[in-house]
């Protein structure tokens, strides 16, 4: 029995899990998690809810988490390398949890008018989205991690006791409160690797074939060893990065990766000159390790001083990645200095899988970009992106990345209510956007005031530079930088819909803006309704490249940057604009009206910084890749281009050069992030009918991947109009 | 100087290497009875009977290298550029030298997509401006041509034939349709002539389709050759074998 058979097996295993899910569950709109539901007799008994189903602070956390942990089902396969799968979301079992509203023991009831206005995803009470550092964990292991804890706890009770009523004596309660946390939460993630150890080896006393056995023995000896010592094998890093991920996917659903090749490389070389570790056993490490979870890793790129950090590491793990034919977020460092190589395997590896994996980040303009806002080239190379669209400081950073956005479908409705010309409404709109970054800004504000005493990072405060040493939440002061994420979200809609008040009403006067108001407020209804619709959707859109459309996307970019990029919070925080919907794009065009591009009442906004379906007759790739270029804010954030390529374009002998082309040149122009679908139109619209058919079916949906049988109707649906098809031969 | 431009296509991956733009001109001599571009065939601007679309618009040189150079950077990342194709480009000699010309100052490649339908001395003063001519090949038989296409290709396979003395670099390209040219008779003919030439640097089939046979109906022509289906896997497979020798 060979790897080979074994990855098969378990990439199998993996689909039918995806398709227990999907009955379970239903259809979810979201990463796929890598999550495995827990045997159906198993029953959470939290120990600490209020009469309303709630629980706050760090004390009831722990408490509710180690539950979790020293309770938690083993799940052992013996052909995996890795022992464990998480099963449970503790952030979402608080009773009245929503997606797109976080359960907050806080009243903000004051901002809510203007946040609901303009439709504001606040980011109040929302957790992770930050990326942890694991060379902490992995240098510590959680013996050191829990010393380090119980060091600091000590340190602060020595403040208590020498200064019981001294002006940070609240600081200092919590602070020890909040390691005694840490220190729960830790024993419960020894209790359960420990757990998962004795799991293994009981299982390999039953275990008849040889292999197997082998490996079971094998992994029961590596949770052993890595319940309190540091890893010292490559097998060892990769199982504790597992419990690591697994741990902080149970807390509050933690995603974020890191530079997954420079982490690894040091295990690797070791063992490897000592014997221990072929090329074949760490690729299948690797495929379990992201088989366990598609947390979001990165290879390639230059290291803080500047250099090429691809190694053979990065290679192992493409290569893994291109083995796993399953749920994945691999993103390859694009930049002046890299090994090509290692960018040309990407992209046949998307081409050849047809899977949406690897992705691509574009540095410099994302090191150039995070560098505007006043930091170090050294501390920019560092930055990664580490997950849908966020960008982080490994261990350095808090950002709120992808949780706080502006509807500005939503602005611009509220803008476009009151003005009666098109100077009005830009008028208008600069009004209103301002206002609601403000709003928007105090309720971050409000986050970082509360959110330590709601919902700690317990899990990735571990692995952050701070909140150890300083006895402070991540949240609340723990972090070295403070750098607050702001998105917009429905650029194409509010562009289109400025072009086409510019070109159909003030250019060419073919419908008044008296006209158009009362179109847009009957949802386009009656025959001049419809009349009115299609003039104003027959108007240059955004991306076609030079019609007014694009002018206003680009002055839409420039009023975000100039409301958002360099401004800091009422408390003195900074924040970072970008382009982004994530998986809102549906949710957000619900609560808006028609718009004068055409698009009818409650119809989802555009994507990201994408363009809408259709922007040009040709669907040029490079008109698409050009114009989401040329609406990056440029501060280090991104505005990812989500690119649909039909499996023609795939089939072409050129077509790996001409992807890197089109790569290259988005980043030449500016551009940040390309997450990219190669899809077979027939396939995609074959299984949207019956989804059942294709189990094995993965693709972006945005930053993320997923199995398509496990999204929603409607997703789909937007998967499906966002097919780029092949062009044929001119003549 | 002004053209009638039907149509100008961004990133596209074929007509030529790397990713290019397209622009379409308007007109052409031909009559080919497989044209998918039908709208493609008269020199005017022209409405669709059915559906009032305009067809075909007046253009500067300036008017289309402004859209042909917004990808210039993906020209460079790609090694590609810009193809004038049409309808026949060369019914618009001037007009597409003038395009071909401005393009290469600026340092685009230029690829010319033509029928070869034109007179000579156009062709040689295309050659100092054309980086690439994608030239096609339809018939062998001057007879069996002047029914598929309207014309005999005496002209064209003389243009071809002094292209490639004079050292102008050439894709060909066969358009082939099922029962139409595709005997091995046929491609034996465009075997044997190309293997004459010498600076052909590529040859590629382009299967028929039937993508334009709506657009026929749309702009009140006459369809010639009425067939829904498109050239099948195999017979690609067999035309392939074919020009390589081995059928």
């Amino acid at each position: 029995m060979d790897y080979t058979e074994r990855m098969a097996r378990l990439t199998a295993r993996k689909i039918a899990q995806t398709r227990e899910k999907q009955e379970r569950l239903g259809a979810r709109d979201e990463d796929d998690y890598g999550l495995v539901l827990p045997p159906a007799s198993f029953k959470v008994e939290l120990p600490v809810r209020d009469a309303t189903g709630q629980w706050s602070g760090p004390r009831a956390w722990a408490a509710n988490f180690r539950w979790l942990m020293e309770n938690h089902p083993c799940y052992i396969d013996p052909d995996d390398a890795i022992a464990g799968r998480w099963m449970f979301m503790l952030s979402r079992m608080r009773l009245g949890y929503q997606l797109s509203r976080s359960n907050f023991a806080f009243d903000y009831s004051s901002l809510e008018p203007l946040q609901k206005k303009y439709d504001i995803t606040t980011g109040i009470g929302k957790d992770a989205h930050f990326a942890p550092d694991y060379k902490i964990g992995l240098e510590l292991g959680w013996g050191g991690l829990v010393e380090k804890v119980r060091a600091t706890r000590l340190r602060f009770r020595g403040r208590a006791a020498a200064r019981p009523a001294g002006d940070d004596a609240d600081e200092t309660a919590y602070a020890i409160e909040l390691m005694d946390a840490e220190e729960s939460a830790i024993l419960g993630v020894m209790a359960w690797t420990r757990r998962l150890a004795a799991a293994a080896d009981d299982r390999a006393m039953t275990e008849d074939d040889p292999v197997r056995r082998e490996n079971l023995v094998e992994t029961a000896k590596t949770c052993y060893k890595i319940v309190e010592a540091r890893p010292e094998t490559f097998r060892e890093a990769v199982q504790w990065i597992a419990i690591f991920n697994m741990a902080s996917r149970t807390y509050n659903r933690d995603g974020a990766g890191g530079q997954l090749d420079e982490l690894l490389r040091p295990y690797y070389e070791r063992d490897k000159a000592a014997g221990i570790l072929t090329d074949e056993d760490a690729e299948f490490y690797v495929f379990c390790l992201l088989l366990n979870d598609p947390h979001y890793y990165q290879i390639g790129g230059p290291s803080a001083d500047g250099r090429d950090q691809t190694s053979r590491m990065s290679y192992i793990i493409l290569d893994a990645a291109a083995k796993l034919k399953s749920s994945c977020n691999l993103t390859i460092r694009v930049w002046d200095g890299m090994d090509r190589a290692l960018f040309r395997r990407g992209v046949e590896i998307l081409l050849e899988n047809r899977l949406g994996y690897p992705r691509f980040s574009g540095d410099k303009a994302l090191v150039e970009g995070f560098m505007r806002n006043g930091y170090s080239a050294e501390l920019a190379r560092s930055r990664i992106a580490v997950g849908c669209n966020w960008m982080s400081l490994p261990g350095l950073e808090y950002t709120l990345n992808d949780v706080v956005k502006i509807n500005i479908a939503k602005v611009f409705e509220v803008a476009f209510a009151e003005s009666d010309s098109l100077e009005s409404l830009e008028a208008a709109y600069r009004r209103h956007f301002k206002a609601a970054v403000e709003v928007t800004a105090k309720g971050i504000d409000f986050h970082l005031a509360h959110q330590y005493l709601n919902e700690p990072e317990l899990m990735l405060n571990l692995l952050s530079h701070g909140p150890v040493e300083k006895g402070r939440d991540v949240s609340h002061g723990g972090a070295q930088y403070y750098n607050m994420a702001i998105d917009g979200a429905g650029l194409a809609v509010v562009a289109d819909s400025f072009g086409a008040i510019e070109e159909r009403v003030v250019r060419e006067g073919a419908v008044s803006f008296a006209q158009l108001k009362s179109a847009v407020a009957s949802d386009f209804g009656g025959e001049d309704g419809e009349r009115v619709r299609r003039i104003m959707a027959a108007s240059g859109r955004y991306g076609a490249g030079g019609t007014a459309a694009d002018r206003w996307a680009g002055k839409l970019t420039e009023i975000l940057v100039a409301e958002i990029a360099g401004r800091t919070t009422p408390d003195g925080f900074k924040l970072i604009p970008g382009w982004f919907t994530w998986a809102d794009t549906i949710r957000f065009g619900k609560s808006v009206g028609a718009t004068p591009n055409g698009r009818r009442a409650g119809e989802p906004i555009s994507h990201g910084a994408n363009p809408l379906p259709g922007f040009r007759k040709d669907g040029a790739l490079t008109a698409m890749a050009a114009a989401i270029a040329s609406v990056q804010p440029g501060y280090g954030n991104t505005a990812p281009w989500q690119l649909e390529v039909d499996v023609g374009l795939a089939n072409d002998s050129t077509a790996v050069e001409k992807i890197m082309a089109l790569i290259d040149g988005h980043f030449k122009l500016g551009g940040t992030l390309v997450n990219i679908n190669v899809v077979d139109a027939e396939k995609i619209l074959a299984a949207h009918k019956d989804p059942s058919k294709f189990p094995d079916l993965v693709v972006r949906v945005t930053g993320f991947t997923a199995y398509f049988n496990s999204l929603s109707p409607a997703f789909r649906e937007l998967v499906v109009k966002r097919l780029v098809r092949e062009e044929g031969f001119s003549r | 100087m002004r053209g009638v431009v039907f149509d100008i296509r961004r990133g596209v991956a074929k007509d030529g290497p790397g990713l290019r733009t397209s622009v379409f001109l308007k007109g052409c001599p031909l009559r080919c009875v497989w044209c998918h571009n039908p709208e493609s065939q008269s020199p005017q601007i022209e409405r669709a009977a059915t559906t009032g679309e305009i067809c075909g618009r007046e253009m500067s040189v300036a008017d289309v290298m402004e859209e042909v150079l917004r990808d210039r950077i993906f020209y460079e990342s790609s090694s590609g550029g810009v193809t004038l194709t049409g309808g026949e480009p060369m019914m618009q000699a001037d007009f597409t030298f003038a395009l071909a010309s401005s393009a290469r100052s600026e340092g685009v490649h230029v690829a010319l997509d033509t029928s070869g339908f034109a007179p000579w001395p156009a062709f040689e003063k295309m050659m100092s401006v054309v980086n690439l001519f994608l030239y096609d090949l339809k018939c062998m038989d001057a007879a069996r041509h002047r029914e598929l296409t309207g014309a005999d290709n005496c002209t064209i396979l003389d243009n071809l034939l002094r292209l490639d003395a004079a050292g102008a670099k050439t894709w060909l390209r066969f358009p082939l349709a099922p029962g139409l040219n595709d005997s091995p008779e046929d491609i034996a003919a465009l075997r044997n002539f190309v293997a004459g030439l010498r600076n052909v640097e590529k040859t590629e089939i382009c299967p028929y389709h039937p993508l334009g046979l709506e657009k026929y109906v749309k702009f009140g022509r006459k369809v010639l050759y009425d067939n829904p289906e498109y050239a099948s896997a195999k017979d690609v497979a067999r035309w392939e074998a074919a020009l390589r020798g081995f059928a």
